[in-house]
């Protein structure tokens, strides 16, 4: 790979990352040559945001070296990264809405005379960048007043302009119609056509096999495999992807009653579609699919935290209307949010009134909390959960990650519902913890619990749930269960390889 | 554990318990000793008294503190509520009309409720917004006089007068301290008032509903500035619409000195007393020893900068403290 004819754009040689006892990234090296599209893939948490943050300068690594153009270089900071000819376009745009186009690509950089800015030189030097992208934007223009797709190129353009060697980019696709996506890999095509090594991280395999040349893979922060794209297969990279082992205990023989849920034709907001399904008493369905597939949305909604704008949702019969989570969770329909820190725990408040916020009608007796009814029940809930605190007045925020989801999972049992919605149960939270918390699901469904699941972790779906929706693009792309629910085959359906006979993949609205 | 860190723990926990106390008792003996009058009966008597006027409507803004949010319109809900409440004396009688002041009070509040909550107005715009509003409309009600009571009226009981020789503003401000305690401690709307300011997101998505909440928290406040305003009108038996400007800078500065996070999530009634008895014993302490009164005010400011300096010190996350106002 090192001939002196193709050195790498960029190298980077044994990196590894550490946080807090977790390898997030372990021993990996991979290089981009010019002109080249390297496509980097793999699951949630494989490890190529670390990965990435590091090449940007973000974050350090805990060992191993970068080299650009052959030179070994260290990124102490983002301004060294862009120095050095790596340009990083974030999923994450990272751009100044009120300020126009041209202030945008030159942030920072701004063409000066003397010591004030040299406004015709800037806007002459920003249509030059934006017309070599071919592109028709006004440099002029507030950034906030440009639909999506042209930020994405404004980010395009302000990397650009920087003269890079090396263009890093995120799931640039995420946000983007089918149209924008053609467009962005046409010009990324352009780009390494001019020399410059692009390296192109993104879940959907269509687009890698569209436009890389190689194409690696990451999985559990290891590099799993590096090889040109024309001697790899959307099922073998899928393989590598996903070839981990599942956790080791199996998921029970379940016995699902009545229906109890009922879901049809379901849309959410302008962002999810066509969802029905019965759910029934001890049982478990997994909503599976990529980030923005929609997933979310359908716990969010079922919970009255998004309005429901078609379709009926029935609880054993009844027809229900659900516009605040307290309509849910008289319908016995309870919530155990995906970001526990954001949307989950009270961090100023102690372990039992976490605990109690949702049932204090429960407790409250002619106006008053009932301390004792509150620490009683209280009590019930650690000793069926297995929680682990020294006292139950002790703030929540002081509670490992996998004690704080016990506390808001017991929130949620505690109002007695007979359907759970859980949105991500096991982020954030270590492997012991993790096996408590399947174990618990288990129980819960055996006493007939009717669990609705969402998780990014294919795995995790697995384990837990009797049959499987997979998502993508906010519509329900197909259901599996028995023996045709694996890895692969959701894969295949998150990843919209499934949708090429069918109709056309919608556009993501995020 | 051996009986050097047990002391060293009992130490540092009282201190974290009681460290107001501790402040408020160390300014004391310090003005006793400087200023031979203050230690005076009457003196304490008096300091204790103009502390509680501010502490009452400082007590209301703890809640909305606590939930996340503050008032700045208190001084101009006082001032409108004490001229209504004045006007009304002569026609339907002090009892009426103090409890129509307290009524006019929890409606300002409650309208900043529904500015805040329902037109998602930041707290710190929308009850700017009121301040001027309600100045407006308490000027427009008395045209700009003044209104006064004459002769031997009842109202001047809100002041001056005493239960067990105590005036009438201390036992009002540990009565309402010991309530809303027990409505922070003991109610659901209270627990849910803190769960909104710890993490209001995280609230809504635990069926608490937020907005009814912060209605009521701002009724509060409402009520607890018109009584504030009322007694300091009783004190003189005139009230007008320029009366109390400045109460909500007093308001918020002795929550905060009295230990009270801006962040929201928690509160310390108790403290708020505490806050306002230092604040008012120093200004006490600088008068007896003839400080003239302009540098009186840089006390106030100095001491809300040490203790909001203490609090991000502690480790309070800045994130948080920069955050305005709550919305649902």
């Amino acid at each position: 790979m090192t001939t002196p004819s193709a050195l790498p754009a960029l190298a980077v040689q044994n990196l590894s990352r550490r946080f807090s006892g977790v390898q997030a990234l372990d021993n990996v090296s991979f290089d981009v040559l010019p002109g080249e599209v390297h496509a980097l893939v793999g699951e949630n948490g494989a490890g190529k945001s670390t990965l990435i943050n590091m090449l940007a300068g973000v974050l350090a690594p805990s060992s191993g070296a970068i080299e650009v153009n052959g030179k070994r270089v260290t990124f102490p900071t983002p301004a060294s990264a862009q120095r050095a000819g790596v340009g990083v376009i974030f999923q994450e745009f990272n751009l100044l809405p009120q300020l126009s186009v041209a202030e945008n690509i030159y942030l920072n950089r701004e063409p000066r005379r003397g010591f004030v800015i040299d406004w015709p030189e800037l806007y002459r030097r920003a249509s030059a960048v934006i017309k070599t992208l071919e592109i028709d934007i006004n440099p002029r223009t507030p950034v906030q007043e440009l639909p999506v797709a042209q930020q994405q190129l404004v980010e395009i353009a302000r990397a650009l302009s920087m003269d890079p060697r090396v263009i890093i980019m995120d799931e640039p696709t995420a946000a983007l119609s089918e149209r924008e996506v053609d467009r962005l890999l046409y010009l990324v095509k352009t780009l390494a056509a001019r020399g410059v090594g692009v390296i192109y991280v993104s879940h959907r395999l269509n687009e890698v096999f569209t436009v890389a040349n190689r194409i690696s893979v990451l999985r559990d922060g290891r590099h799993i495999l590096t090889a040109p794209a024309s001697e790899m297969t959307e099922d073998s990279v899928v393989a590598a992807m996903v070839g981990r082992e599942l956790l080791h205990t199996e998921r029970p023989t379940r016995h699902p009653g009545q229906v109890v849920l009922s879901v049809q034709n379901m849309a959410v907001e302008d962002s999810v579609k066509n969802v029905s399904f019965d759910l029934r008493a001890g049982e478990v369905i997994g909503l599976a699919g990529l980030m923005g597939s929609g997933c979310t949305q359908v716990l969010e909604a079922l919970f009255g935290l998004r309005p429901i704008t078609a379709g009926t949702v029935t609880m054993a019969g009844q027809p229900l209307s659900l516009g605040a989570p307290r309509q849910a969770q008289h319908a016995r329909i309870g919530f155990v949010p995906e970001d526990r820190k954001r949307a989950g725990i009270l961090p100023d408040l102690s372990v039992v009134n976490n605990f109690s916020i949702a049932v204090l009608d429960r407790i409250t007796r002619l106006l008053f909390l009932s301390r004792r009814r509150e620490g009683a029940l209280m009590t019930t809930y650690r000793d069926k959960l297995h929680m682990r605190y020294s006292n139950a007045g002790q703030l929540i925020s002081s509670l490992s990650g996998g004690n704080q989801q016990k506390v808001i999972l017991a929130r949620s049992l505690a109002q007695d519902c007979r359907v759970l919605l859980l949105s991500e149960p096991t982020r954030g939270v270590d492997v012991g913890a993790k096996a408590e918390i399947y174990a618990l699901i288990d129980d819960l469904v055996a006493e007939g619990m009717a669990v609705l699941l969402q998780s990014s972790e294919l795995p995790e779906v697995l384990r837990l749930s009797d049959r499987c929706i997979v998502f993508a693009g906010g519509r329900p792309q197909g259901e599996l269960d028995g023996a045709a629910m694996d890895q692969p085959a959701i894969m295949h359906l998150a990843t919209g390889l499934a949708a090429e006979q069918g109709p056309p993949a919608p556009e993501i609205i995020t | 554990m051996n009986p050097a860190t047990l002391g060293r723990n009992f130490i540092t926990s009282a201190w974290r318990s009681y460290r107001m106390a501790f402040v408020v008792l160390a300014v004391g003996i310090l003005l006793s000793f400087f200023a031979p009058h203050f230690l005076r009966a009457e003196n304490l008597i008096n300091v204790l008294t103009n502390a509680s006027v501010v502490a009452i409507v400082g007590l209301g803004m703890t809640l909305a503190i606590a939930s996340g949010n503050f008032d700045l319109s208190v001084g101009a809900t006082a001032a409108f509520a004490s001229v209504v409440s004045l006007s009304m004396v002569p026609h339907y009688g002090v009892f009426i009309a103090v409890l129509m002041g307290l009524v006019v009070g929890a409606i300002v509040g409650f309208c900043n409720g529904i500015i805040i909550t329902e037109l998602r107005v930041p707290a710190f715009i929308a009850t700017l917004g009121t301040l001027t509003i309600v100045r407006g409309f308490s000027l427009i009600y008395t045209q700009g006089h003044d209104i006064t009571l004459f002769g031997d009226t009842g109202y001047k009981v809100l002041s001056g007068g005493r239960v067990l020789g105590i005036p009438a503003p201390i036992i009002l401000a540990l009565g309402i301290t010991l309530v809303l305690a027990a409505v922070l401690k003991y109610t659901p709307f209270g627990r849910h008032t803190l769960a909104i300011g710890s993490n209001a997101a995280a609230a809504r998505k635990a069926g608490v509903r937020v907005n009814p909440v912060l209605w009521g928290v701002f009724a509060i406040v409402g009520a607890t500035a018109a009584l504030t305003g009322m007694i300091v009108s009783a004190q003189v038996l005139t009230a007008n619409g320029r009366l109390d400007t400045g109460l909500e800078l007093q308001a918020i500065a002795v929550v905060v000195i009295g230990g009270t996070s801006l962040a929201g999530g928690q509160a310390t009634l108790v403290g708020t007393l505490l806050g306002s008895v230092l604040i008012t014993m120093l200004n006490n302490g600088l008068n007896l020893l003839n400080v003239p009164d302009s540098y009186q005010l840089l006390t106030v400011g100095v001491l809300l900068l040490l203790a909001v300096a203490l609090e991000v010190t502690r480790g309070l996350d800045l994130r948080k403290l920069l955050r305005i106002g709550t919305t649902a």
